[in-house]
């Protein structure tokens, strides 16, 4: 299969991301999109800026879904991360599972969740409606064997 | 017979590209340079180097990982001529 980065600027596609995953042998399909929220810590947020180490990402990305569909047989795992200044309600990471059974669909999208927020060099920057702007930089990386 | 080089002062160095993303680009004030240090010189020394060059750097120092070539580096790992060498504060994809 050709290597296809994860990231993207283009505006994310969900329709494109089931059909990645689809296969008659899978009973569940889960699906998580993050969208840029109006509001964090008591200040209102107008959009987001998305930057990545795009080399060291689009590996990560692809690594943690190759990896959680070694671990559950029959699971397929199709995810993107969108990066570029994003407005409020605009979806930033797409994750869809398909799996033969809804338990494993459900957890492996949580779990892919949780290891992109906390393994892909990605970072925002909120820009707010008093015309800040911050970075959020919440998890420390560490490299994998060390976790 | 041309004189030879005054080989006592000569120290090898080795230079290395920096990507710096999010607050540790602020705090060098560009996204990509290039650093020289001498070899043998390892990521932790690259860790005072920067510090003493880029005093900004100092709140973000603890926080800060470092990547070689792609893949996130201890401060033991030895450094090469041309490495790629990233500055990554705390993510916040997703």
């Amino acid at each position: 299969m050709a290597e296809r980065s994860l990231l993207t600027s283009e505006r994310l596609d969900l329709g494109a991301l089931l059909g990645e995953v689809a296969d008659p042998a899978c009973g569940a399909q889960a699906i998580f999109l993050g969208t840029v929220r109006n509001f964090n810590n008591g200040r209102c947020v107008v959009a987001i800026d998305y930057t990545a180490y795009d080399a060291m990402a689009a590996r990560v990305l692809a690594r943690i879904a190759a990896e959680l569909e070694a671990e559950a047989p029959g699971l397929r795992l199709a995810l993107r991360h969108r990066l570029g200044r994003l407005a409020v309600g605009e979806a930033a990471i797409a994750i869809v599972a398909a799996a033969p059974r809804r338990d494993a669909a459900l957890v492996a999208v949580r779990t892919a969740l949780e290891r992109v927020k906390s393994e892909a060099p990605i970072w925002k920057r909120e820009i707010y409606a008093d015309g800040g702007a911050d970075w959020r930089e919440l998890e420390p990386l560490v490299a994998r064997q060390d976790r | 017979m041309p004189p030879l080089p005054h080989l006592g002062a000569t120290i090898f160095s080795m230079r290395l590209r920096i990507l710096a993303f999010a607050s540790a680009s602020d705090a060098l004030g560009a996204a990509e340079s290039s650093f020289e240090l001498a070899d043998g010189n390892r990521v932790g020394d690259l860790r005072r180097a920067l510090l003493a060059r880029y005093p900004a750097l100092a709140p973000l120092l603890p926080r800060l990982a470092f990547a070689i070539d792609g893949e996130i580096a201890g401060a033991d790992q030895a450094l090469r001529e041309g490495a790629e060498v990233a500055l990554l504060p705390p993510v916040s994809g997703g």
